[in-house]
């Protein structure tokens, strides 16, 4: 099956020129080139993944990100401003799956693409594959869904991953490295933050628990662990 | 304060000055006219009485003479009186000590006439020879108060208090006239400070009310001056900024092109768009540099309150360094790490340290490390980078943190450098009120960051 991709981006030239790349590299492209229509097409059913610039016009990305994640869990692959932290960090937060900065490697978004997409397939026979529930939190890899006393956490594919990761081992460090390479599908290169974002965004939906301690704690320059009580 | 002894100082040399002149106006135009007049009709007064005198020792005798002149000493006005015979022997009086007396009765005696005498300190004294029906040849001295203009300030506890209340006054006047002035020119210090500290929307007319005077004006000027500096830095970094931001859209297309090129090119035509692609990633590095910079500079950058923890903070980057050096031969070590943490962006603090050893990564020598070091003192937290790079010379050295400086023969252009970290390095350190300085040491470069800890 091929994966049909949505792309909004006001560059007319460049959502030719990805569309072009993407195309050869096995993907089938759409592009809108305004936030509103964007987020039409995207609500409309057949799309497996949109990649979202934030700066459009009518409507811009984030808030054409909000308004998608009220009604679909379409994975969204940001491109933000090169440098510009604020714009990874609110993407993030509102719920897109991961970001590029741009002007991007096209090699590097099609990796990116095709992580993601590996990501929120529902993997069907995979081993470790069985519900968790730990201390109120209730993970099923099946429906890639996750609860904390019942209620649905929301979560992004990268942030269901991570917490996938850290459930499995729990109570174990799991290192930074073996999470870049399981969740991102890449390898945690040096200065790279992306990881600790994530984390720190799954960190704040989880929240504390009702002692006031973490449940996710950083083991300095080596990794994270899911704390058991 | 300065200002309040100087206008002080100005102002009683002022008074002084209007006393001086009005005391000279007083004497010259009222008390020399006064006292002439008064020495006329003293002298008609001494000689009515001198002719009442002899007039009255005719009538009824030396009995008669005594009472008039016991009546004229009791007159208010006048002090003392005295009759002396041919030999100099007092007929009636005391003779109270005046000096001079015995020179003026011979002068009185040889001039026949009425002699008026007045001493600054002492009474008038008035002479007048007296000849009387029996022959006898006698000089009555008559002595008034003395016909003087008081003295403002020297002469009774009122001169005194007149002098204090002067001063008093002064030192009231001066208080609030230096106040008058000085409360504007601080004001006015401050706005500077602020602007030259980089705060662009320092204004300061609203702060100091309606003032039509020469310091309203300075302060309207001083406004009109930083509205412009203001827009000039602001439309110069806009600039910077838009130029930035609009070379990314083409070097978006320029990129995925590239890629499209490379999925179609024949084999030998790979390495050259391979060139391409590094040079196109440098271009996008230096773009994206430029903008974290001219975000910085403009000051727009939100910098978040948070509790850094700079230990752990300068363990890792200086991980991540090391770990990227050795794939050059080159290391970092840190030295020590104090712990202690700072208040501000997590980020910020982050690109500064993780730029500034990138940057002593790049010019140590290969085979040598960078010494890292994370000290706390005083309230201050200093991380300290030292490479071993030779250094730069030192009139070089206030440069280093000006974009796209390069220093001239010491450091060659290297690979990968673009001038432009140590600049970011020093706009994120000051966003957070830090300090940020270069000193050569031991053969290399030394930079210093310098950062207040947090309260406790």
């Amino acid at each position: 099956m091929v994966d049909k991709i949505l792309i909004i981006d006001d560059d007319e030239e460049l959502c030719e020129l990805v569309s072009e790349y993407l195309t050869v590299e096995g993907f089938e492209v759409e592009s809108v080139n305004d936030g509103e229509s964007g987020l039409n097409r995207a609500l409309a059913d057949g799309f497996d993944m949109v990649i979202l610039d934030v700066m459009l016009p009518k409507m811009n990305g984030f808030d054409v990100l909000r308004s998608l994640r009220q009604e679909s869990k379409l994975p969204v692959l940001m491109l933000t401003a090169r440098g510009d932290d604020m714009e990874r960090i609110v993407g993030l937060e509102i719920g897109a799956d991961d970001y590029l900065p741009k002007p991007f490697n096209p090699r590097e978004l099609a990796a990116r693409l095709r992580a993601i997409l590996r990501r929120s397939a529902v993997p069907e026979t995979a081993i470790g594959n069985e519900v968790i529930e730990i201390d109120g939190v209730r993970l099923s890899p099946a429906s890639r869904s996750a609860t904390l006393d019942g209620t649905e956490l929301n979560l992004t594919s990268v942030e269901f991953g991570l917490l996938h990761e850290l459930l499995k081992e729990a109570g174990r460090v799991v290192k930074k490295d073996d999470l870049s390479e399981r969740v991102l599908e890449r390898k945690l290169s040096p200065y790279d933050r992306s990881l600790d974002m994530h984390i720190s965004n799954l960190r704040k939906k989880l929240g504390q628990r009702g002692d006031g301690s973490d449940r996710i704690k950083t083991i300095r320059s080596v990794g994270y662990i899911y704390t058991v009580v | 304060m300065k200002l309040f002894v100087k206008i002080f100082l100005w102002f009683t040399l002022a008074t002084a000055l209007n006393f001086a002149v009005i005391t000279y106006i007083t004497r010259t135009f009222q008390t020399e006219p006064m006292f002439s007049r008064w020495q006329r009709s003293a002298t008609n007064q001494l000689v009515f009485y001198g002719a009442t005198a002899e007039q009255i020792y005719g009538a009824s005798g030396q009995p008669g003479l005594t009472e008039f002149l016991s009546r004229l000493k009791d007159n208010a006005t006048i002090q003392d009186v005295d009759l002396l015979d041919a030999d100099g022997n007092l007929v009636f009086g005391q003779r109270e000590g005046i000096h001079d007396f015995d020179s003026m009765v011979a002068k009185a005696d040889a001039a026949s006439g009425p002699e008026i005498d007045v001493d600054t300190s002492d009474a008038g004294l008035g002479v007048v020879p007296v000849n009387l029906s029996d022959g006898r040849r006698m000089v009555l001295a008559v002595r008034w108060a003395p016909p003087r203009a008081p003295s403002l300030f020297f002469d009774s506890w009122l001169g005194y208090m007149r002098l204090g209340g002067l001063v008093l006054v002064a030192l009231f006047v001066t208080y609030m006239l230096a106040t008058y002035l000085a409360t504007p020119i601080r004001k006015l210090r401050n706005a500077t400070n602020r602007l030259a500290d980089g705060d662009l929307k320092t204004r300061v007319e609203a702060r100091l009310g309606r003032r039509r005077d020469e310091l309203g004006d300075l302060a309207r000027d001083f406004d009109k001056m930083a509205g412009r500096i203001e827009s000039l830095i602001t439309s110069q970094q806009r600039l910077s900024r838009d130029v930035s931001h609009e070379l990314r859209s083409p070097l978006a297309r320029l990129n995925v092109a590239l890629e499209i090129a490379k999925q179609k090119a024949n084999p030998e035509n790979l390495p050259i768009l391979n060139r391409i692609e590094i040079e196109s990633q440098r271009l996008n590095d230096m773009i994206g540099r430029l903008l974290t910079l001219a975000r910085l500079e403009s000051g727009a950058e939100e910098i978040e309150h948070n509790k850094v923890d700079l230990s752990e903070l300068v363990r890792d980057v200086a991980a991540d360094a090391d770990f990227e050096a050795r794939a050059n031969g080159r290391y970092v070590n840190v030295i020590e790490t104090d712990r202690c943490a700072v208040v501000g962006s997590e980020n910020l603090l982050r690109s500064a340290i993780e730029n500034v050893l990138r940057n002593a990564v790049r010019y140590t020598p290969e085979g040598t490390a960078v010494d890292v070091s994370l000290i706390r003192e005083n309230g201050h937290a200093r991380v300290t980078v030292v490479d071993q790079g030779g250094g730069v010379p030192e009139a070089e050295l206030p440069y280093l943190f000006k974009p796209f400086y390069r220093v001239g023969e010491a450091r060659e252009r290297k690979t990968g450098g673009i001038g432009l970290g140590l600049a970011i390095a020093e706009q994120a350190v000051m966003a957070h009120k830090g300090t940020i300085s270069a000193r050569n040491r031991d053969g290399g470069l030394q930079i210093e960051i310098e950062l207040d800890t947090a309260k406790n």
